[in-house]
């Protein structure tokens, strides 16, 4: 796959060798790097889909990028949901979404 | 897709169609809407569809955008937890 | 208790925490992004001169001097709630609560969403979204994007998008209806257009000095759109929904005549493997509501924004505002309030020695000289409409004592 990182930039530089670290999406392994928020590193290795309506199970991807929609929110090492967005990634970083849980029978979801 | 079907609360999925329907039947403000259809009740406090309910509303008989904010913010504006909410520091 | 909290570490609020330290007061900021310098970090553009304006590098010079001053900076901190003290304010956040004399909100703007069906799907995202991914991340938020909304954003973060090696096929008019209003009208956007007259090279200045009216000029816009650096600019199509399964796939598009009716029969879908959305901006005033200031609704400064004097104060006491919370302008005009707000803050604690009057009034006249020089009008009228502010401000404030 091309790489969809900007390594040569005409005005902004080229980018330092930065540290390559290992991060897990749904159980999937990533290449990420220091410096890479959870957003940039999956949107990187050309994932977009970070999570689904609870209620009407549509796919939902960043939107606004600067932790104001809500919309990348992801859960962390088990414990807390942060927004991707916002989240600098770390080694061994185990993230994951609510893709695979079913939606809501309230709303149109299906069991 | 027809223009009702256009999601206007992303978080709760509530489309132009829900709202048009509130606004007409009920002759509602912005935050009636919100109380009724769940538009800007979601995870991100209404801080991407609030504009628009309000324009809607006015564009669709309701009352005019007004000086004061229509739907009101309510604390905690970010998600926050019990810990951090009892005096845990990180 | 320390001096001030700045919520907000972009140029208005690094620019405040820098004129209150260099007067001695013990300052912090907070930030929810993961570093500091807020949207200026994106930004990248060519002045006419030829010289390009650094966003990045501009950020750091500031951040380097708030810390040389002493100032407190905390990065990937949120405020979730604030409450006034008797002598002061107190600062509830996701790291820890801060009490202090002062409170400068510096919280910026959001985007305002264009609802266009389809646009919920992966691959979508707001266009400040593509700047902060490109030029902040160094990521390309996909190969070949669409553009929907035409301003001065738009236009300018796409060549932010084509210099990350992002090919730009398209920037068109949100589809016509009850919530695009004006957006998706092409005489408006001509309108808008026509101010966009320092982005050179020339062709857009010579294409607008050739129209007499934003009018003439929409009927008379070429229907495959002007190029500028390689890109087509169109003001007779529209996009009409996103389409793709599971993510973006296209943006099926329609031609539109020069008053903004869909022409039947012209409806294709381009390819694309990401859309970014352009409405324009909005004062992120959260904060100011949950503290409980009044707000005056002004469409030339983008919404609903805190009512407040030219020395940045607004009407609950020690609380300041300053950036694009207080209407939407540039980030030269944003730091230039922040440092009045700075000086005035400094001024209200008794921190400025000698001629403490001068040097806020000095700060207040810069501002708008700042403006006056300022190369791209994001919106006409907006000197008129803060005059008009400030006297609501003052007005209001007779009022509840005559009460």
């Amino acid at each position: 796959m091309k790489s969809m990182r900007v390594n040569d930039h005409p005005v902004l530089g080229s980018l330092e060798k930065q540290k390559k670290i290992n991060i897990y999406f749904d159980g999937q392994p990533y290449v990420a790097y220091e410096g890479d928020t959870i957003a940039s590193a999956l949107l990187a290795s050309g994932v977009r889909t970070l999570r689904k309506h609870e209620d009407k199970d549509t796919p939902r991807g960043i939107y606004c990028n600067i932790g104001h929609c809500f919309e990348c929110r992801v859960q962390l090492n088990g414990k807390n949901t942060v927004r991707a967005c916002l989240t600098p990634v770390e080694n061994n970083m185990k993230i994951e979404s609510n893709i695979s849980l079913s939606p809501t029978s309230l709303k149109g979801g299906t069991l | 897709m027809s223009e009702n079907r256009t999601v206007i609360c992303r978080c709760e999925e509530i489309t132009l169609g829900e709202i048009k329907e509130t606004v007409e039947r009920f002759q509602c403000s912005s935050r009636e809407v919100k109380l009724r259809t769940r538009a800007g009740m979601g995870p991100c406090g209404g801080r991407t569809c609030r504009g628009m309910i309000d324009r809607l509303v006015e564009q669709l008989g309701g009352p005019a955008v007004s000086n004061e904010v229509s739907l009101s913010y309510r604390p905690p504006v970010r998600p926050v937890s019990f810990g951090v909410l009892g005096g845990e520091t990180k | 208790m320390i001096d001030l909290v700045v919520v907000g570490a972009g140029p208005a609020g690094l620019g405040a925490a820098i004129a209150a330290a260099e007067n001695g007061l013990k300052v912090c900021v907070l930030d929810e992004f993961v570093k500091p310098g807020g949207r200026l970090l994106g930004q990248l553009h060519e002045e006419p001169d030829g010289k390009w304006v650094n966003g990045i590098e501009e950020a750091q010079k500031l951040h380097s001097r708030a810390i040389e001053l002493g100032v407190n900076i905390l990065c990937g901190v949120s405020v979730y709630d604030l409450i006034k003290l008797p002598t002061g304010w107190c600062v509830y956040t996701t790291d820890k609560t801060i009490e202090s004399k002062c409170l400068l909100l510096a919280t910026g703007a959001s985007e305002t969403p264009l609802p266009i069906p389809g646009w919920t799907l992966p691959g979508v995202m707001s266009i400040g979204a593509a700047q902060v991914m490109g030029n902040v991340h160094r990521v390309k938020p996909g190969e070949k994007g669409i553009i929907i909304g035409v301003n001065v954003l738009s236009v300018a973060i796409a060549r932010e998008l084509q210099l990350c090696g992002v090919h730009i096929e398209n920037i068109l008019l949100p589809k016509p209806g009850i919530t695009s209003g004006d957006s998706a009208n092409p005489e408006k956007m001509m309108e808008s257009l026509l101010r966009l007259t320092h982005l050179a090279p020339s062709p857009l200045i010579r294409f607008g000095g050739k129209w007499v009216s934003p009018k003439l000029g929409a009927r008379l816009f070429p229907k495959n759109g002007f190029k500028m650096w390689g890109i087509p600019i169109q003001l007779r199509k529209t996009a009409l929904e996103i389409v793709g399964e599971k993510q973006v796939e296209g943006v099926r598009i329609a031609d539109i005549s020069a008053t903004g009716e869909i022409v039947p029969g012209t409806e294709k879908v381009i390819d694309a493997d990401f859309v970014c959305i352009a409405g324009g901006l909005t004062p992120m005033s959260e904060l100011a509501a949950v503290a409980g200031c009044s707000f005056s609704y002004v469409p030339e400064l983008g919404g609903h924004v805190p009512l407040h004097n030219e020395y940045m104060q607004t009407n609950l006491g020690g609380l300041y505002v300053a950036g694009n919370i207080t209407g939407i302008e540039s980030a030269k005009v944003a730091r230039a309030q922040g440092k009045v707000a700075g000086l005035s803050i400094a001024r209200e604690l008794n921190a400025l020695k000698d001629h403490a009057d001068e040097k806020v009034s000095e700060a207040i006249a810069q501002t708008i000289e700042t403006r006056r020089n300022a190369l791209i009008q994001f919106q006409p009228g907006i000197e008129e409409a803060r005059t008009e502010l400030h006297y609501k401000f003052y007005e209001s404030a007779e009022k509840r004592i005559s009460i």
